[in-house]
């Protein structure tokens, strides 16, 4: 054999990538064309996450502290369509604000379009409120802990939250009885963690992306009651909350666009294996 | 040395000041104590919202060095871009109902929302293309790494705790019992460092804190 000719794991290893990038896409498109209805199981961290929910007493206030981003919105959607189900399905007082720019804008397109409070029976001003965004960062969350008003004085319409119903008697973390933390950079789970569980021993539910799961692991159950992490928890989330939504969609194009991932993987190892076994036989 | 006063000394002497107190009310939850923080942080939340605006001096400026090394066309294209876009928010921003006007919010779904999506979806390829060219099982510890994050990514898909059920407990076993204790050693670790770093920078020794030396 000449020096020249190629072996078999030299062409794998010199496989044109863009063929597996091909490959991907085709199979990411195929389940959203034809759904593949797959059964989805639900873990612990997602039981745990609607259980707490489910279990506060009927009254209770629940601060969304909402960092969503348009760009992720896809890897989250469902568990943020679900939650808002889920709460105002209940007898509950919530209180949104939006650290990031885009978190509001994700509220303007969910409530009232996607979710309609009102088809829960709920008012604004009565049963929840909107305090709309500010860069406030980790020490404007402390703040909001200490005193709501320092940071939001007014909601999103620009109306003092003295003149409104809910808040008149909600002030600080004290007049809270849960924080659900939604998050999309994985070390922002710490700013839950150090601003409201750690002094105040606040109960926390956190949501984020799939690939921030095994950072907000650590945490869980202790400090973090439960959390959601990606499109699959969403997808969970709607099935034990009862709540159809996109999830499914979501997580049916996951199912067969990790394949790329794995033959990519599988190829580039057998390359490198049958390259060196060769060369060692060979000597 | 009014110069190194400003520059050094001074913001020395209200970090330690402002450190001083925020540890204090940790430990000593006292309500004047917390009103002091409180008030440092809504005063955070000032600083934060006046930065946009220092932000976008900063930007303006280093777009201007870019056209100065720059002048063709395409540096004058890539000079007016950002500020195009500005104004195109600015104005949609400005009918009624601000940024939840329908204008600003066309705006924000189909410019901003389909170029940060391209941009966020993009790395999926290079994943691919990082596993195929790089992800090389050369040791034990590899072999452990692989093994975990794909377990990890099965307990994510369906369709394989579908085809194989026991994936789904194996995953989540994973996810919180070794990703637990490792992340949880992590964690102590980066606040046992963050101590250090901290009572440094409160006694004026951390060097990167400041900008004269």
């Amino acid at each position: 054999m000449s020096m020249s000719e190629k072996t078999i794991w030299d062409k794998i290893a010199e496989l044109d990538i863009r063929w597996i990038y091909l490959l991907t896409i085709i199979l990411i498109v195929i389940p959203v064309v034809r759904p593949l209805g797959i059964p989805i199981l639900v873990s612990e961290p997602v039981k745990d996450f609607y259980k707490t929910i489910d279990e506060l007493p009927p009254g209770s206030v629940v601060a969304v502290s909402f960092r969503g981003s348009l760009g992720l919105l896809d890897e989250q959607e469902a568990q943020f369509i679900a939650l808002w189900k889920i709460l105002f399905q209940r007898d509950l007082k919530v209180i949104f604000y939006s650290p990031t720019a885009d978190g509001e804008i994700i509220l303007d397109m969910h409530l009232g379009k996607k979710v309609r409070p009102e088809d829960y029976g709920k008012k604004y001003g009565i049963d929840y409120v909107r305090l709309g965004y500010a860069p406030i960062g980790e020490p404007g969350e402390a703040a909001f802990a200490l005193d709501i008003r320092s940071v939001f004085p007014t909601d999103y319409k620009g109306t003092p939250l003295d003149e409104i119903p809910m808040m008149k008697n909600i002030n600080s973390w004290k007049d809270i009885d849960l924080l659900i933390f939604q998050y999309t950079s994985c070390t922002d789970v710490e700013i839950a963690i150090r601003q409201w569980v750690v002094p105040y021993n606040m109960p926390v539910l956190t949501m984020t992306l799939g690939c921030c799961g095994p950072m907000a692991a650590p945490y869980y159950p202790k400090m973090i009651k439960g959390f959601l992490s990606g499109s699959i928890a969403g997808a969970e989330l709607e099935i034990i909350g009862g709540v159809p939504g996109p999830g499914a969609a979501m997580t049916d194009a996951k199912n067969l666009g990790i394949f790329g991932l794995i033959v990519s993987l599988i190829l580039g190892n057998l390359a490198y294996w049958g390259r060196r076994l060769s060369k060692e036989g060979g000597e | 040395m009014a110069e190194v006063f400003i520059k050094r000394d001074l913001p020395l002497v209200l970090i330690f000041i402002i450190g001083i107190l925020v540890i204090i009310e940790f430990f000593f939850p006292h309500p004047a104590l917390s009103a002091i923080k409180a008030e440092l942080g809504t005063w955070t939340v000032v600083i934060a919202n006046v930065s946009i605006f220092l932000g976008l001096f900063y930007m303006s400026y280093a777009q201007y060095r870019l056209l100065q090394r720059q002048k063709t066309l395409s540096g004058y294209v890539y000079f007016i871009t950002p500020f195009v876009a500005l104004c195109l928010f600015f104005i949609g921003a400005a009918f009624p109902g601000y940024t939840s006007s329908p204008q600003y919010q066309w705006l924000y779904q189909n410019i901003y929302r389909a170029q940060v999506a391209m941009y966020v979806s993009l790395p999926l390829f290079y994943c691919y293309y990082a596993a195929y060219r790089a992800f090389r099982i050369r040791s034990i510890e590899a072999l452990a790494l692989m093994l975990g994050g794909l377990l990890y990514t099965f307990r994510q898909i369906p369709l394989f705790t579908y085809l194989c059920p026991p994936l789904h407990p194996i995953g989540e076993w994973v996810l919180l019992v070794p990703n637990v204790a490792g992340g949880r050693g992590a964690v102590i670790c980066v606040a046992l460092a963050s101590i250090v770093v901290g009572l440094r920078t409160l006694v004026g020794k951390e060097v990167t804190t400041i900008e004269v030396r």
